[in-house]
């Protein structure tokens, strides 16, 4: 040994990592390498989380799912981790160092050892839903991969819409599947899994602006949100990277983005989301990428760059394509019937003047808001959450990593707004407090 | 018990009526002092609230004085008087005020005596009516 | 200033502008702007603001207050400053020449004696005490100043028939007192608090524990601005939406198909008291409810509050809004405040700046509509 002290070699044990998304992958993958056991228990089919459904990430805008798949796969083929996906925690009893974790793995009537996710069944299947992968803009199958990139790549059977499982007819995919893979009878399992520390990186959830009537959406046709636009300029997308507006499908030619939809909001969420700005620019600068002609507009009420070279982002955008940045936040959008334009009514609090814009799309750049779920699984690990909903530290500035439950640490989104650097941050660094309670090499 | 002497208020136009009042001045015509006139350009220019602030603020009778119809000097604005002080005794009817503490009069400029005249019927009439009770403060 | 702050939470403000940004005044008004009246509070210049004439602008319509995400209360701030203003010395902008305060100040004397019930027919049952008291505001004074294209007095008979229909004798008192709405929000708290207290007078007399009235001003003013006069009795307060509501659900009464219908929600009764649903049933009771595009909190206002600021903008608001209205096919539009009305139907009373065929959507209170729709009349 290198060092002067005695050394303690403890047995390396393992840790649950609860969410898949990529706090929580690089939680696993910092783990992992260094020997521990990693149980990576994610509730959706596939592991990703919400970046896998980003097209590109700011500053740099890299393309998302090129950095994110790499880390996924890695994560599938590791030995030392094991991915529960389709699955949930339902108890923690123990202590730190000797934690029993309950976790439901959800049947999705698929034999994962069999299924190669050839996508046979999914061609045959006559049942289609609204595609919450695609910001429901599209449809897919009642059994289904929830995008070409998942990990693990097995086919899911969506139980609320199989016509087998809720009407007894159809069973195509099971006649389709050469590996013999679909198994109707498959119910929900229980496991036990003896781990010594929990991580908790189960990110965030969007905010449903449809009550917010001021700004029509659901209302309106070109009212959508920042996911669903960020869906439709992804070129993997369901409308293939094109920006459509009603009626005829025209890209728009000016596009308005609305900062802080429900959040900064005390009738909402009080908290800054910390994105917001950044992706809107982000997309700003996409979309004057796929048309030339393109116009966007971002209302804001603070533009919040603090990262490394956010500002020089936001400069960018405003210099090399063309975004006009108004201090504002509009008060009401009104569509015109005939033409599906849309006005935008809003304080330009610069130049003191009240206005409104016509354009022809409108995104509107929403809150991120605790996962849904948080409370009662905040219940089932002995955790608190605060005022917000998001999972409280044990102390913000010391120990912010830390709840007041031993051994079970928290990481990402869920801890507190953040972005994807600063979450593959934590996720790190939740990894390393795990070791303190997981075994390895103690002084 | 002093004998109550009501406080008038007149709207006179600058055309007709005050020329009238004054003319009732130089010819040495008596009439009681508990007039106080105010000149308006026209008598359509007298809101109904004019009327019924001065009767808020204490007055116990109000009068609107302006050219006879088709005289007026803006053409048509003693016929809006006519109308606004229509609407006001409306009002004061069901507000439960006496209108008759409200007269229009048309006088014409040559007309110094009928002013002097009204002036007299009208502070009878008021006295008849007794003090106004708004202006007493509660 | 400093207390009006405090209490309105406008020290929250970020100046984000949502404000301004949902005024239906500020895009027609560029002079208006709350965002900016609230900035010049926070700079402490209490001087500008009571001398501005904008301070009347305001139309209190609450589309502002609704959104603010800081929860700065705008509306109860203007009052706030308007009420300072007039203890400044400054005289509140009035329409109709003042005539409509001068009615109400003059009704905060004791001893007045009006003559306000010639409007109760003999179909009509009316008790001088009993259980439900029927607040009917100024009606009678609409009537008199509006009666050449609107009949405010249909409104009180509609509701008194149909409060009979639903075996109610209603008290209604020759000593009601305008309830003081328009004097509170244009400044003049001193003149609103004596009319409480007569009002509550009377209220007390009748013996009434339920007080139903067809102006959501009165509503508001009752159930909100009397709270402290009222307290310690228990009394209900309705608007007559809510009561026609409940007896349709309680199949007390039926009403006939009227036609199709749109919908304007009065600012006091939608944003102010959050009805937005009793209208509504009552509407699709007697035919379909078609809304307009901007409805519910999202609804305009008329353009005039508190007979403060009457001008171009206002007429300009009116219009939009007919336009609005006309545009949805509906047969007719349907609100249920009489100064909703009153407005609407002054906007195309005399000159209309744009042509008739866009505007000329008939204009009819609800009860009014009920009352006509009645089955078995």
């Amino acid at each position: 040994m290198p060092h002067a002290g005695r050394w303690q070699v403890n047995e390396m044990k393992s840790v649950l990592v609860i969410g898949g998304g990529i706090a929580g992958i690089q939680s696993s993958l910092d783990l992992a390498n260094r020997g521990y056991h990693i149980y990576l228990v994610e509730r959706e089919p596939s592991i990703g989380g919400h970046m896998a459904l980003l097209d590109k990430t700011f500053p740099t805008n890299d393309c998302s799912m090129c950095i994110l798949a790499p880390k996924m796969n890695e994560c599938n083929a590791h030995p030392n981790i094991d991915i529960l996906s389709y699955s949930e925690v339902m108890d923690l009893s123990g202590n730190a160092g000797d934690f029993t974790a309950r976790v439901q793995r959800k049947a999705r009537y698929i034999n994962e050892e069999k299924c190669t996710g050839c996508g046979d069944c999914t061609a045959r299947c006559p049942s289609k839903v609204p595609n919450e992968y695609n910001g429901n803009l599209d449809k897919r199958k009642s059994i289904f991969l929830p995008y070409p990139q998942a990990v693990p790549r097995v086919m899911t059977i969506d139980r609320e819409h199989c016509i087998y499982l809720t009407k007894g007819k159809c069973g195509n995919c099971k006649k389709v599947c050469n590996a013999g893979a679909v198994d109707y009878e498959q119910k929900d399992t229980f496991v036990d899994l003896n781990v010594a520390a929990v991580i908790v990186a189960t990110g965030f959830d969007m905010f449903d602006p449809t009550h917010m009537q001021e700004y029509g959406y659901g209302k309106y046709a070109n009212v959508i949100t920042a996911m669903e636009y960020e869906r439709m300029i992804c070129a993997s997308g369901p409308t293939g990277g094109h920006l459509e507006t009603a009626p005829d499908k025209e890209h728009p030619g000016k596009i308005a983005f609305i900062q802080c939809v429900g959040s900064r909001d005390l009738q909402h969420n009080p908290y800054c989301c910390s994105v917001c700005c950044m992706h809107a620019i982000k997309e700003s600068i996409l979309a004057r990428e796929h048309y030339e002609d393109i116009k966007p507009y971002i209302f804001y009420t603070d533009l919040r760059a603090v990262g490394k070279g956010f500002e020089e982002y936001a400069v960018r955008g405003e210099k090399e394509y063309g975004i006009k940045y108004i201090r504002g936040r509009p008060g009401q959008i009104i569509e015109d019937a005939s033409t599906k334009k849309l006005t935008v009514w809003y304080d330009d609090t610069v130049n003191r003047k009240v206005k409104g814009l016509e354009v022809d799309m409108a995104v509107l750049c929403t809150s991120l808001i605790p996962a849904k779920g948080s409370d009662k699984l905040a219940a089932i690990l002995d955790i608190e959450l605060d005022e917000y909903g998001l999972y409280k530290s044990r102390d913000e500035l010391t120990a912010p990593l830390d709840t007041r439950r031993p051994g079970v640490f928290i990481a990402g989104y869920c801890q507190s707004p953040k972005d994807i650097p600063e979450s593959v941050a934590q996720g790190s660094g939740a990894a390393a407090r795990a070791t303190e309670v997981a075994g390895g090499a103690y002084i | 018990m002093t004998e109550f002497s009501p406080r008038i208020v007149a709207f006179c136009c600058n055309w007709c009526s005050y020329v009238g009042a004054d003319l009732a001045g130089t010819s040495r015509l008596q009439y009681p002092d508990n007039i106080r006139i105010i000149k308006v350009m026209c008598s359509g220019q007298v809101f109904p609230s004019y009327i019924l602030k001065a009767l808020e603020l204490g007055a116990d009778g109000v009068m609107v004085a302006g050219c006879h119809i088709g005289d007026c000097h803006y053409v048509s604005g003693n016929k809006k008087a006519q109308e606004r002080v229509e609407t006001l005794l409306r009002v004061m009817k069901t507000l439960g005020l006496d209108p008759r503490r409200v007269r229009l009069e048309w006088i014409s400029a040559s007309e110094g005596v009928k002013f002097a005249n009204t002036v007299k019927e009208f502070v009878e009439e008021v006295k008849e009516l007794g003090p106004n009770q708004l202006g007493v403060r509660e | 200033m400093k207390q009006i702050i405090k209490r309105t939470k406008a020290y929250y403000c970020v100046e984000c502008g949502k404000c301004s940004g949902s005024c239906p005044v500020a895009r027609v008004n560029e002079g208006f702007s709350p965002r900016v009246i609230v900035e010049r509070a926070l700079s402490g210049m209490k001087g500008e603001i009571e001398g501005d004439r904008e301070l009347w602008t305001c139309l209190t319509c609450e589309a502002c207050t609704t959104k603010c995400p800081s929860t700065v209360k705008f509306s109860e701030f203007i009052r706030g400053m308007r009420s300072s203003a007039f203890n400044s010395g400054y005289t509140s902008r009035c329409s109709q020449g003042g005539l409509l305060h001068s009615i109400q100040r003059v009704q905060s004397y004791r001893d007045l004696v009006q003559n306000r019930l010639q409007w109760i027919s003999d179909d009509l049952k009316t008790s001088t005490e009993g259980e439900v008291l029927y607040f009917t505001g100024c009606l009678p004074y609409f009537e008199n100043l509006f009666s050449g294209f609107v009949n405010p007095l249909e409104i009180a008979r509609s509701t008194v028939k149909i409060l009979n229909k639903a075996g109610i004798s209603p008290v209604v008192s020759p000593n009601e007192r305008c309830c003081g709405h328009d004097l509170l929000w244009t400044g003049n708290v001193e003149t609103f608090q004596k009319l409480a207290r007569l009002n509550v007078e009377m209220i007390k007399e009748s013996g009434a524990s339920r007080i139903v009235t067809s102006c959501p001003e009165c509503l508001r003013t009752l159930k909100l601005d009397y709270a402290d006069f009222l307290e310690g009795t228990d009394i209900e307060i309705v608007h007559i939406s809510e009561f026609i509501s409940s007896l349709i659900k309680n199949n007390d009464i039926k009403l006939n198909r009227a036609g199709i219908m749109t919908y304007q929600d009065p600012c006091r009764l939608g944003r102010h008291m959050g009805i937005y649903d009793a209208p509504r049933e009552v509407i699709k009771s007697m035919g379909e409810l078609v809304e307009m595009n901007k409805n519910r909190e999202e609804s305009s206002c008329c353009g005039v509050s508190a007979w403060a600021t009457c001008e171009g903008n206002s007429k300009q608001m009116q219009i939009e809004r007919l336009i609005e209205a006309k545009s949805t096919g509906a047969d007719m539009l349907v609100t249920s405040c009489p100064k909703c009305l009153i407005h609407l139907r002054c906007a195309v009373h005399n000159q209309i700046p744009v042509e008739k065929e866009k505007v000329d959507i008939p204009v009819v209170d609800l009860t009014v509509a009920a009352c006509r729709a009645l089955a078995g009349e």
